[in-house]
This record gives C-alpha cells, sequence and structure tokens, in this order.
C-alpha cells in the first residue's frame, strides 16, 4: 500500500527512456523500462536484395554500426556455407574485419566514459569538475575512427565488408597511416585515461594493483570505490557471450561457472507498454557486454575484481575500459601482422546464392549482436536482429528480473538508480530497432 | 562567458538511428565550430537545459538542428507528439538545418511507412505542406550521415551572417554541386569504360557492374573526405547515392543494365551522348589498364 510509482524521463543514452520506478518504504522496488519508438529496420528488409542488408543494417544505429555491418556479411557468409559454398577468407581479410570492429568498440567504450560515466557520476556524487570530457571523448574516438576508415571508407555507416571479404585493397601507405594513428591513441590512452604505459598496465592482473592506475581512469576507480560502487548494482551474476572474438569465446558463466551455448536456446519474447523485445536463454536473463566476455574469457584481473566486487557498478564499469587496453594492443598487432600480397575478397561479385539461411554473430560495444536472414530467390523474406541492449534492458518475468532492473532494485534513490542503468551502456535506437 | 549573445542552437532528433550525431562528433575542430554558439540541447553533448525542458517548449532556439524523419502522429516523447515539438522550435527559429537524408527526404525510415514518414519540408523529391512556412529559412543536409564538414559549413555561414547559395532542394551548391564521382581515384578507369573485375581491387570503375551511383549522385564525398582521410569508393565500395531523394533505392551492389547498358546516366549525360563515348572508348584496348596500379617484388 505504500508503493508510489514515479516516472523518469532518461536521455542522452543514444535516445531516450522512460523508466517508471516504484518504491516501496524508500526503496526501489520493481522498475519498467519503456522504450518508445518501433523503426521497423527488419520489415524494411524484407523484400530487398539479400546484400542490401549490409547497407541497411548499420542504420539501426549510428555508435555501432560497423558491428551491425559484420553480422550482416556473417549472417549471409553462414547462409552461403549451409546452401553448400564455403567462404575461406584470407588472413588479411579477417584481420582488417576484426580492426575495424576492434576501432568502434574503443570509440564506444570512451565516448561512454567520458560522455556517460563521468559527468553523470559527478553529478550524482556530488563531485562535478569543471573538466571538458566531451573534448577528450571526441579527440580519442575520431582518432581511431580515422584509421577505421583507412580500410572502411568512412565511419559512420561503411558498407565495405561484404560475402568473401573486404572491398579495400590497402598500401603500405595506407597501413602506416593507421599504425600512427593507433598509436596517436595508444599515446592519448596511457597519458590521459590510464597514467602509465600499456604494457604496465596489461601486466596487473589483481585488484591489488589498483594503485597504479593513475590518470582519468584512476580518479574514476578512486571515486567509485569512495561512493561504495563495489557494493551497488549487482544483477544475477550470468553472463553469456555468443560471439568469437579477441575478447572471448562463445560461452556462459554463472557464478564463475563457465559452459556453451546454443544460439538455438534463444527467445525473444514481445513486452507490454514497450515496443522493445526480451530475450532469454533457457528462459532465463544473462547479462551481455564487456565483464560478461570477460567473465566468460576469464580475464584476470576482471576474475580478481569479480571475487571482491561481484558484478557491480565498480565490475562492470572496469570491465569495459580494460576492453580499450586490450583492443588499442590487439589493433596494433593486426596491423602488424597484415599481409597485405593476399586477396581482399574470395568471391567473384558475381557470385551470388538465391536460396539460404544464415546466422551472424558478432561482439558489438554492448555484447552480443545476432542476425539472421532468410533468403529466398535472392530477395530478403525474413530478418531477425537480436541486439545487446535488448539481453540487458528486459524488462522483468513473473519469474526472472530483468538485467538492469534487478541491478537498480534496492536503490534509494532515483539519481543511484539511473546511474546504474547508464552503466548498462543503453542504447535506446538499438533496443528498439 | 557571454553565452547570451551567441546564438542558441538546439539539435533535436526524431525518427533516427543517431548516425548524424555520430558523425559530427568526429569533426577535429568540434569545440571551435561549438564556441560561436550556446548548445541549449543535444542529443549526447552536455547542454544548458534538459530534454524534458525541450519537451515543455521553454527552450530558446535560433538555429534547429533536425535529425531524423518526420511522421504527424504517433512518435511521442513524455507523452508529446514529436512533431509538435519540431514545428514549436521551427517555428520560433531563424533557421533550420535538416542534417541527414531522414530528415530532408524521409530517408531510409521511410520505406517503414511511405505513407505516413516523410523529411520535414520534403517527402523525397515533392515539397511537404509544411515546406511554405519554412522554405525562407530552410538548409538542407542530406547524406546517410551528413558530413560533419558540411554542418561546420552552413553553422560558421550562419554565424558569420553570410548568405548561403542553395539550389531547389535547399542543398547548399558548394557542397551538392559536385557529384561524388568527382574526385574519385577511379576516375581514369571510368573514363576508359573498364569494370573492376572483383571487389577488393584498387583498380577498376565500380559503375558499369558493381553498382556505384557515384556519377549521378550529388555530394563532395570525394572532395571532402571522410574522417579527412577516405571514401567509399576509394575504399572500393559501391556509393549508394545515399544524399538523394529517392534513397535508399535497391540492389545496391549491382548496376541496373538494359542490353549491357547502365540503366541509369551520368547526372546530365544523354544515353546517345554516353553511347558515343563509350563505343569509342571500347574500341581501344590500352595495356596499362589491364595491369596492376603497382607490382611488388617484380
Amino acid at each position: 500500500m505504500n508503493n508510489i510509482t514515479v516516472k523518469k524521463l532518461i536521455e542522452k543514452i543514444e535516445g531516450e527512456a522512460e523508466l517508471d520506478f516504484t518504491f516501496n518504504q524508500g526503496e526501489i522496488e520493481d522498475v519498467k523500462i519503456n522504450f518508445g519508438f518501433y523503426r521497423g529496420i527488419e520489415e524494411i528488409l524484407r523484400g530487398h536484395d539479400a546484400w542490401d542488408a549490409l547497407v541497411i543494417t548499420p542504420r539501426v544505429c549510428g555508435i555501432c554500426n560497423h558491428a551491425h555491418l559484420l553480422a550482416a556479411v556473417r549472417a549471409i557468409e553462414n547462409g552461403y556455407e549451409n546452401s553448400g559454398l564455403k567462404v575461406n577468407l584470407t588472413s588479411k581479410a579477417k584481420a582488417i574485419r576484426e580492426f575495424t570492429l576492434s576501432c568502434e568498440l574503443i570509440q564506444n567504450h570512451i565516448k561512454w566514459l567520458y560522455m556517460t560515466i563521468f559527468p553523470h557520476f559527478e553529478k550524482f556524487v556530488g563531485a562535478v569538475s569543471e573538466e571538458n570530457y566531451a573534448m577528450k571523448a571526441t579527440y580519442l574516438a575520431s582518432t581511431i575512427t580515422k584509421a577505421l576508415a583507412v580500410f572502411s571508407g568512412q565511419w559512420p555507416h561503411a558498407s565495405y565488408a561484404i560475402p568473401g571479404g573486404v572491398t579495400c585493397d590497402p598500401t603500405h601507405l595506407d597501413v602506416m597511416q593507421a599504425q600512427s594513428l593507433v598509436d596517436e591513441s595508444i599515446k592519448f590512452f596511457e597519458e590521459v585515461v590510464i597514467g602509465l604505459s600499456i604494457d604496465d598496465y596489461l601486466a596487473m592482473e589483481s585488484v591489488s594493483s589498483f594503485d597504479k592506475i593513475q590518470g582519468d581512469f584512476g580518479k574514476l576507480l578512486r571515486l567509485m570505490i569512495v561512493n561504495d560502487m563495489g557494493n551497488k548494482g549487482y544483477s544475477h551474476d550470468r553472463f553469456i557471450v555468443f560471439g568469437e572474438s579477441v575478447l572471448s569465446k562463445p560461452g556462459r558463466s554463472i557464478i564463475t561457472n563457465v559452459t556453451n551455448v546454443d544460439i538455438s536456446c534463444v527467445i525473444e519474447n514481445e513486452q507490454k507498454g514497450t515496443v522493445s523485445k526480451a530475450v532469454t536463454y533457457k528462459d532465463k536473463f544473462y547479462e551481455v557486454g564487456p565483464l560478461a566476455r570477460g567473465m566468460v574469457a576469464k580475464t584476470p584481473i576482471v576474475r580478481s575484481l569479480h571475487k571482491r566486487f561481484k558484478d557491480s557498478v565498480l565490475s562492470r564499469v572496469f570491465a569495459r575500459i580494460h576492453e580499450v587496453a586490450l583492443l588499442l594492443d590487439y589493433s596494433k598487432s593486426l596491423l602488424n601482422k597484415l599481409q597485405l600480397d593476399e586477396p581482399s575478397c574470395v568471391l567473384k561479385s558475381d557470385v551470388r546464392l538465391t536460396d539460404f539461411d544464415g546466422i551472424g554473430t558478432v561482439e558489438a560495444a554492448r555484447g552480443s549482436l545476432i542476425h539472421k536472414t532468410t533468403v529466398r530467390d535472392g530477395v530478403i523474406t525474413n530478418y531477425d536482429i537480436i541486439t545487446p541492449t535488448q539481453w540487458n534492458l528486459g524488462n522483468s518475468k513473473a519469474v526472472d528480473q530483468g538485467i538492469a532492473i534487478e541491478a537498480m532494485i534496492g536503490s534509494s534513490s532515483i539519481e543511484e538508480a539511473t546511474f546504474i542503468f547508464r552503466t548498462f551502456d543503453v542504447c535506446s535506437v538499438c533496443t528498439t530497432q | 562567458m557571454a553565452s547570451q549573445n551567441k546564438p542558441k542552437l538546439l539539435w533535436l532528433q526524431s525518427i533516427t538511428c543517431n548516425g548524424n550525431t555520430h558523425s559530427f562528433l568526429n569533426h577535429p575542430d568540434l569545440f571551435f565550430i561549438l564556441s560561436h554558439f550556446e548548445v541549449v540541447h543535444h542529443p549526447v553533448l552536455d547542454s544548458s537545459y534538459s530534454m524534458e525542458d525541450v519537451i515543455a517548449g521553454i527552450v530558446p532556439c535560433d538555429i534547429l538542428i533536425l535529425e531524423g524523419s518526420f511522421q504527424e502522429e504517433g512518435f511521442l516523447k513524455s507523452g508529446v507528439e514529436v512533431s509538435s515539438i519540431i514545428k514549436h522550435y521551427a517555428n520560433k527559429a531563424k533557421h533550420i538545418i535538416s542534417v541527414g537524408t531522414c530528415a530532408t527526404f524521409g530517408g531510409i525510415f521511410k520505406q517503414k511507412n511511405p505513407e505516413a514518414i516523410s523529411g520535414f519540408c520534403f517527402n523525397a523529391e515533392e515539397k511537404t505542406e509544411r515546406y511554405n512556412a519554412y522554405a525562407s529559412k530552410l538548409i538542407s543536409l542530406p547524406g546517410c550521415p551528413m558530413h560533419p564538414k558540411w554542418l561546420s559549413y552552413v553553422l560558421l555561414m550562419i554565424s558569420g551572417k553570410k548568405d548561403i547559395p542553395i539550389d531547389n532542394l535547399h542543398r547548399p551548391v558548394e557542397l551538392y554541386g559536385y557529384t561524388v564521382h568527382m574526385g574519385c581515384t577511379r576516375n581514369e578507369y571510368f573514363e576508359w569504360k573498364i569494370d573492376t573485375k572483383t571487389f577488393g581491387l584498387k583498380e577498376g570503375c565500380l559503375f558499369y557492374e558493381t553498382g556505384c551511383r557515384g556519377p549521378y549522385t550529388r555530394g563532395s564525398c570525394n572532395k571532402i573526405l571522410w574522417n579527412d582521410i577516405n571514401s567509399k569508393t576509394r575504399a572500393g565500395t559501391p556509393c549508394f547515392g545515399c544524399t538523394e531523394p529517392n534513397y535508399p533505392q535497391e540492389s545496391f551492389f549491382e548496376t541496373k543494365t538494359n542490353m549491357g547498358i547502365p540503366d541509369k546516366m551520368p547526372l546530365g549525360v544523354s544515353k546517345r551522348a554516353y553511347l558515343t563515348l563509350t563505343s569509342v572508348a571500347k574500341s581501344f584496348t590500352i595495356k596499362r589498364f589491364s595491369e596492376r596500379l603497382m607490382e611488388y617484388d617484380k
């Protein structure tokens, strides 16, 4: 009887969401997450040429468009293979695709750190600084997307990955340009974000060495620990990964126990009062994203952090920024190993299968992204997109609370709960497609 | 902080993917450009008014930047029709800039419901009923997304109180007077009618077989490079015609042909002129164009 429901519009999350908070005796007891507008990309794709998904699906999202491109191209290649045409990408094409995806993750994570976490956390704890965080975010983000564009032609919204490989044919000069942009990004990351060398940073395996982290990330970690963020925002401690990447293999982790996954156990459900669909695995909600990848991959420092702070705000924030270091390092090694004399694309442009079913999975910035395409007579008859944020931001079901909702339950204020919400790197446009 | 004297900039989103927002964040001189304005609201940058203030209609606005397709009814924020929020600020503003093909012509999201969804002042090439009310202050920056420097050009022209020459669809002529084809590194292959044999090569033109719409698409992608470094066609990807009123069309990676002749001619070129030139160009075999641009270890 003492329940009070408060509505709150959350903005600057790649669109907006409306949250209904139900309080009971000063604590949040339940939350409903409502996303407003369905744009219908899946419907738009029906009737289009199979390859048109490479152009149309990136327009699901302005910040993770490249992940959609790669999920779309993998879905077509998987479909070709299911219909008997094996696509053996060259190591060059594979490396270029991984490089461009890594760049996109880096720009996303760094924008999130400086444009979402810093300003909102400082506001929440009353420690607002006069720093122009957005300038730091856009400097690193635009530098690394420039390296991305060396291969993809542009960012956002490139369509340079095609069945059989990539459209670009880079020279050593191009690769050197990309290398120096990555080196510049690493320099910025070392001097401004972590305040130590990336090698020293990556050598850390335990929370006990946290003191070494300086820079903005060090400042944030200390501010979070002081404000008890290692004890807030616990969810179900269940994680899942479907895409294969340097960050993690596919798998699921339940309280540190890692097992295999089967994509056919993924179910999408319509939800009342919101246009986004919730996603479950064997009827349970799982968290996706950097913390999930760190847990499934058993990344030592993430595991060490988790041992002490479980799936808290602190662990979630740390895991995402930690990926920036991993990916910068990885991007550099990809470029060093690039075999330019290999073909960029192994399929002739007129090789087109007309009937196939394919699934493409990608580890996008916010977690596992799945595209499923059904093509008959060369035309898309069905297309299904499951975005990472659908996993994390689904509303509760009778038996199970949604991931972000579970994390917000128990908060004593809307300010705290909305900050916890933002630590999931919310993307309204992806959730609603 | 003489911000009260600066023009007030409001960036408002309708049905969108945020692609134009993120495109603009790549601008190398972003904060210099924004320093000419007071950013009263922006989808991701910190700004002086909240979305709730915007919805309440209390935000001052001199320059309205519109991102996303327009729908008169059924798209709400906090229970308020976004169309009414847009019109409220469009009436107030001295300048309206539609960024991206969605806000300008309807774009990709128009395809979901072509009867109800359009651009703000244009529905593909047709003027909407709102056109007359806002035409005098409208600048169109189509593109999926628009290039960050296209927007900075318009913003700095406005802040410098200069007139922006525009065409009949309100696109600045200095940005859209070019075709995407101009400046493409594959131009020589176009001239001699040599298509790229397959994707993934730096040699060959993408117009004849592989879907490139550059020769009949307006935009300066190969003059003002993307991310200051590249363009789709330079990276071997066909131009998809994303700045055009009828974007998106179909079969992006294939050229529709009729008896071996591309269905759509380069901008302003008659079929007769094209065929005459083609038959001459094709009557010569030029060895250089059948070879790789560069050979390593030979």
